[in-house]
């Protein structure tokens, strides 16, 4: 097995030490694995804001190896929910992770002033970052891959204003258009004061059994590129989703108040890629390249025709949180919301929600002008919501300064708790498949679609026998196997690609340590129940969970969902975990 | 005069590095791009903008005109062969070659030359490489 190490960065007297975790990746595979058990055994009990939280950025054994293992995940205490934090990015940053040596960078305390870190194989260099104060996320990665040399290919995180001020939905951006999304690692960085790191490096690793090798890696390239499992990332990409869902009850309108909407087709994939779409690109070693780039023109001089051009990446999320969900229509309207946040540096998902839930309550009365400062919100105004965000961002009244705290900050000081489409606080997803969709955010370790595939239950299942123990225990054991996936760290939109039997072959094949599917699936389990227990070290319970009432209320793809079949499914639910914390008693909260 | 790499639908690159990938691992035995004979550039704030600079198989090559040990020589065919024992190290191929086609091996100090093989093209998804046949004296440059 080869050497895995940890770079630790400590922002308050600037210092750093590498450390060998082998034994970590030995027993954890790596990625989600290894950052769960650094977390686990620090037990840091400090505020998301504190400078003596951690964030952990880690990658896994595939990484930089085999196509499609693009990801990098980073852990962290969530100023969202309060909770444990996880959020996984694409673009360069596992390619120069690997390049540097480092498959685990945990980065702790708080810089005196505005800073960047600069990591060039065994070399950090903390760098003061005044200049780079306010500027957007986009401006920052020209600016530092103009400014930052170096002769390898590097990666750029960094975070925009919105993570500066400390937003709980702030963002941290990866190269171009990727980003740790979830659950605000922007506000923690920026409240560590580290406005970007900028990462490369040249070590590597020798193929292993040349022969052995290059067979196994032209049977992954074929199924990535030449077979169907693929196909539809990089057709019309996840957008394609936005027409079938509406067609089937499954699209968030309004702020969640229907499952259709009615000009779906005006902003699907179709009409995406027929009047926006300039490429598709990748991450790095994925030849399937998913990142969808629409162009944005714009004449801002008509009586001299005079344009200017941007490019956005959008997806289906991206469409549904701005663009059904705040009934707007245009395609050019939502990509100019979108170009806003990717500047900001917020979360999309949730500023869409966040936005809808505004939207509800301001006409239900629960919010008023005094609050709006007289803008008035109306679902389709898309001048409302830009003119929103511009007054988040002046930070204009408390109201405005709020917003950006999350939707379900913003329902328990104003209220309309019940009209703040979150799960564990996390502003929801896009699927108002059924009721599996809604149970896989409530239970899942991010609270986010990504944790198991609650919508394909939802969408398989007869109507008559949606709602069962059974598919419950696919729900879990989905969300289970996922944290091998997240380990290794494969794309999930690749998790099709790479079945159990691949994944032993190639960790094989790499001398890594060898499992079989048993040992591999006990190794998920062990992993998942660390996260329960960290989660729970924070206050965390599943059965505490609750579906936010509006959805009980509404038609979703299979029907209506009762509060009583939630309740009832997350207490089973429950006792799957229960079940499996009995089976490592040594793991305790 | 047989075939050589050509850029031929930059513009349909994705910028996923596959190229660069499948010739580190097939000439140097290493899991990176840092040891391929051809680079990827991308733009800083452009997306989608990728430039690929791969060797052009010269018949008369700068870099081998600036070698001053004869480390670098014309190949038949186009392009140059490489001969490591006479390298010094001293960079200046990587700098006559405008394109910047020719890449460097900062492990190693010498030029990572191109052996116009072909296999970059075998991993490139959306035919933005592809190996030409060149006609005899034909200066063209696609």
């Amino acid at each position: 097995m080869r050497k895995y190490f940890m770079l630790e960065i400590n922002l308050t007297d600037e210092s750093f030490k590498k450390t060998d975790i082998t034994d970590i990746f030995e027993e954890y595979i790596g990625g989600t694995g290894a950052a769960t058990k650094l977390m686990y055994d620090e037990n840091n009990q400090a505020n998301p804001y504190d400078p003596e939280s951690s964030v952990y950025f880690s990658i896994g054994p595939f990484s930089n190896i085999f196509p499609v293992s693009t990801k990098t995940v980073a852990m962290f205490r969530s100023p969202l929910t309060g909770n444990m934090g996880e959020s996984h990015a694409g673009g360069r940053m596992a390619l120069a992770l690997y390049g540097a040596g480092i498959h685990v960078l945990k980065i702790t305390g708080k810089s005196k002033h505005p800073c960047f870190v600069v990591i060039e194989n065994d070399t950090v260099e903390f760098r003061r970052a005044n200049s780079l104060k306010g500027m957007s996320a986009l401006a920052t990665e020209r600016v530092l891959r103009d400014s930052i040399k170096s002769s390898h290919k590097r990666s750029i995180l960094r975070i925009g204003p919105a993570g500066e001020r400390k937003s709980s939905i702030a963002c941290a951006v990866v190269d171009g258009s990727r980003h740790f999304g979830r659950l605000g690692l922007g506000g923690v960085l920026g409240s560590k004061n580290l406005k970007a790191v900028v990462i490369s490096g040249n070590n590597y690793l020798k193929v292993p059994d040349k022969i052995k090798f290059n067979k196994f890696y032209k049977s992954l390239y074929d199924k990535v590129v030449k077979s169907p499992l693929m196909k539809k990332y990089h057709d019309l990409g996840t957008a394609m989703n936005v027409l079938p869902l509406s067609e089937i009850n499954g699209l968030p309108t309004r702020n969640f108040s229907q499952g259709y909407f009615e000009n779906a087709e005006k902003i699907g994939g179709e009409a995406f890629a027929e009047k926006h779409l300039a490429q598709q690109t990748a991450c790095a070693h994925c030849q399937v390249g998913c990142i969808h780039m629409g162009t944005l023109r714009e004449e801002f001089n008509s009586e001299e025709h005079m344009y200017k051009m941007n490019k956005v990446s959008y997806d289906y999320e991206l469409i549904y949180a701005c663009g059904s969900n705040l009934s707007i229509e245009s395609t050019d309207q939502i990509l100019k919301i979108l170009l806003y946040i990717e500047k900001q540096g917020w979360d999309a998902m949730s500023m869409g929600v966040v936005m809808a839930w505004a939207t509800e309550a301001y006409q239900r009365g629960i919010i008023d002008d005094s609050h709006t400062d007289g803008l008035v919100l109306n679902f389709g105004d898309s001048q409302a919501y830009l003119q929103l965000m511009d007054n988040i961002k002046n930070e204009r009244n408390e109201f405005y300064k709020d917003l950006e705290m999350g939707a379900a900050f913003c329902a328990e000081k104003y209220g309309g708790e019940d009209m703040a489409i979150v799960f564990g606080k996390n502003e929801a997803p896009g699927y108002m498949t059924g009721l599996y969709s809604f149970l896989g955010y409530a239970t899942g370790v991010r609270h986010s679609h990504l944790d198991s595939g609650g919508y394909s239950i939802d969408q398989k299942a007869p109507k008559n026998e949606a709602i069962s123990n059974e598919l419950t225990k696919k729900l879990y054991d989905d969300a289970v196997w996922r944290m091998i996936l997240n380990s290794m760290v494969i794309c999930l939109f690749a998790r099709n690609v790479y079945d159990t039997e691949t994944i032993i072959e190639g960790l094989k094949l790499m001398d890594e340590k060898e499992y079989s599917e048993e040992a591999l699936q006990k190794t998920a389990r062990k992993i998942h129940v660390i996260k329960y227990r960290i989660k729970q070290r924070f206050g965390f319970e599943i059965t505490a969970e609750n579906i936010p009432g509006k959805l009980t209320k509404i038609q979703t793809t299979n029907g209506k969902v009762s509060e009583k079949a939630f309740k009832e499914q997350l207490e089973y639910y429950n006792s799957l975990l229960e079940k499996d914390f009995a089976e490592f008693p040594e793991i305790t909260v | 005069m047989g075939k050589l790499l050509r850029v031929i639908n930059r513009e349909q690159c994705i910028g996923c590095y596959s190229c660069m990938f499948s010739c580190s691992r097939t000439w140097e035995n290493a899991l990176t791009i840092e040891k391929a004979a051809l680079r990827v550039k991308n733009y800083s704030g452009v997306e989608g903008a990728f430039s690929i600079r791969a060797c052009y198989g010269c018949t008369d090559p700068d870099c081998a005109h600036a070698c001053p040990t004869g480390a670098l020589t014309p190949r038949k065919g186009g392009g140059v062969k490489f001969d490591k024992s006479k390298c010094n190290g001293c960079g200046k191929c990587v700098d006559a070659c405008v394109p910047g086609a020719l890449q460097w091996d900062s492990e190693n100090s010498n030029p990572l030359v191109c052996r116009q093989c072909g296999i970059c093209v075998s991993f490139c998804p959306n035919d933005v490489l592809a190996m030409v046949e060149i006609e005899e004296k034909s200066e063209e440059v696609l």
